[in-house]
């Protein structure tokens, strides 16, 4: 992967395609799961590699469940690694969670118990990943409503252990970070400063809802069905200002679409964010020259 | 602590209502019941009530949503269509 600057896309989703092609000039690059092509036809198969040829496209997967100390099925990595040599994505990517267990599907990504036995299992899981798709995902910190009980590691510590093990790099979640910061009461900022800015690649941002608790509290509920929050523009802003490689920032909806110049105002102000954070760290650097 | 046996408890009380119900009606046993040591049902116990549930409910909704066939709305199926004859007729 040698991405020189910063770019801004979105992720590909079947009800936004037709808008998609219409404003491809606006979008710099393309997020897709992979996941939902592991078993498409000939033709979907051909249809994206199409896609990848008139804009740059990523793999995102949802599926692997790395983060766990249940090994990673074979046949699901071999499935990511016969879509990754088809495609040829720019690179691909998947998150720190573990969706099955015991033979019990989750049915979605799950925060961990954050130990050591799990960032040995995690780095494994990685390596086995990294040997048969042939390239080096970047990894996703998740959004969990529960705090995993029996954690010995902060979610920092424990996802900076992990990229360090395997010398894998991140795609950093700024919806996830800010829910997680929410709901479990620490300052979003402060983790940005704890995790390896310099293995920051990728960035997603998205939006989410409050909701009531039973015990009438309320928590972020991070369901990319809304707009992007101010303080996740913040957080990116942020995060530019002091990452010092270029950043590829891929805003997630996942319904409740809007028209698409209200997502591609999304896009340009994450650019401005982006530029802001930049602006931010030459001025620093310029300083301490 | 053996985090496998933890990850698969905390699977099973994520997935199975049954299993999450004894779990809250008695959570040291339903924990030592699956195989936990002692230290792992002390942190077991630990867990973040109000954050199960929430989480438990988000879980459901996603397999729900997972078991119902995706297709893009009628309104991208028709544009999608509608950007194929243009494209085919520049």
């Amino acid at each position: 992967m040698d991405v020189r600057k910063d770019r801004v896309g979105l992720g590909w989703r079947p009800d936004l395609a037709a808008s998609i092609f219409e404003h491809l000039e606006s979008i710099d690059i393309l997020e897709v799961i992979a996941d939902d092509f592991f078993d498409g036809s000939r033709r979907e198969r051909r249809a994206l590699k199409t896609l990848s040829s008139q804009i740059p496209v990523v793999l995102h997967g949802v599926g692997l469940g790395l983060a766990s100390c249940e090994s990673v099925q074979t046949k699901r990595l071999d499935k990511m690694a016969r879509l990754f040599e088809e495609v040829r994505p720019e690179f691909w990517s998947e998150h720190l969670a573990f969706v099955r267990a015991g033979g019990i599907e989750i049915g979605h990504l799950a925060a961990p118990p954050r130990t050591s036995q799990n960032v040995e299992a995690t780095a494994e899981n990685l390596s086995r990943a990294i040997s048969v798709v042939g390239s080096r995902p970047l990894m996703e910190n998740i959004a969990t409503l529960v705090d995993p009980p029996g954690s010995t590691f902060s979610e920092a510590a424990w996802v900076s252990a992990i990229l360090e093990a395997v010398d894998c790099n991140s795609l950093l979640d700024l919806h996830n970070v800010y829910a997680n910061a929410v709901n479990h009461g620490y300052d979003a900022r402060e983790f940005l400063k704890k995790i390896p800015s310099s293995r920051v690649r990728a960035i997603h941002i998205a939006g989410g809802k409050l909701i009531s608790a039973p015990d009438g509290s309320t928590r972020l509920l991070d369901d990319h069905l809304h707009d992007v929050p101010d303080p996740v523009f913040d957080l990116l802003e942020e995060i530019a200002g002091c990452s010092p490689h270029p950043l590829t920032v891929i805003l997630e909806r996942d319904g409740a679409y809007p028209p698409m110049p209200h997502l591609l105002a999304q896009i340009q102000r994450a650019r401005l964010y982006l530029e802001r954070g930049r602006a931010r760290r030459t001025a620093t650097q310029k300083r301490f020259a | 602590m053996n985090t496998s046996a933890f990850e698969t408890f905390l699977a099973r009380i994520y997935v199975d209502t049954n299993a999450r119900a004894r779990f809250k009606a008695d959570p040291y046993a339903e924990a030592k019941h699956a195989g936990l040591s002692p230290d792992e049902c002390a942190a077991i116990m630990k867990i973040d009530w109000v954050g199960l549930e929430l989480a438990t409910r988000s879980f459901a909704k996603k397999r729900d949503a997972k078991a119902r066939p995706i297709r893009p709305s009628l309104r991208a199926r028709v544009l999608g269509f509608l950007c194929r004859v243009l494209d085919f007729f520049p």
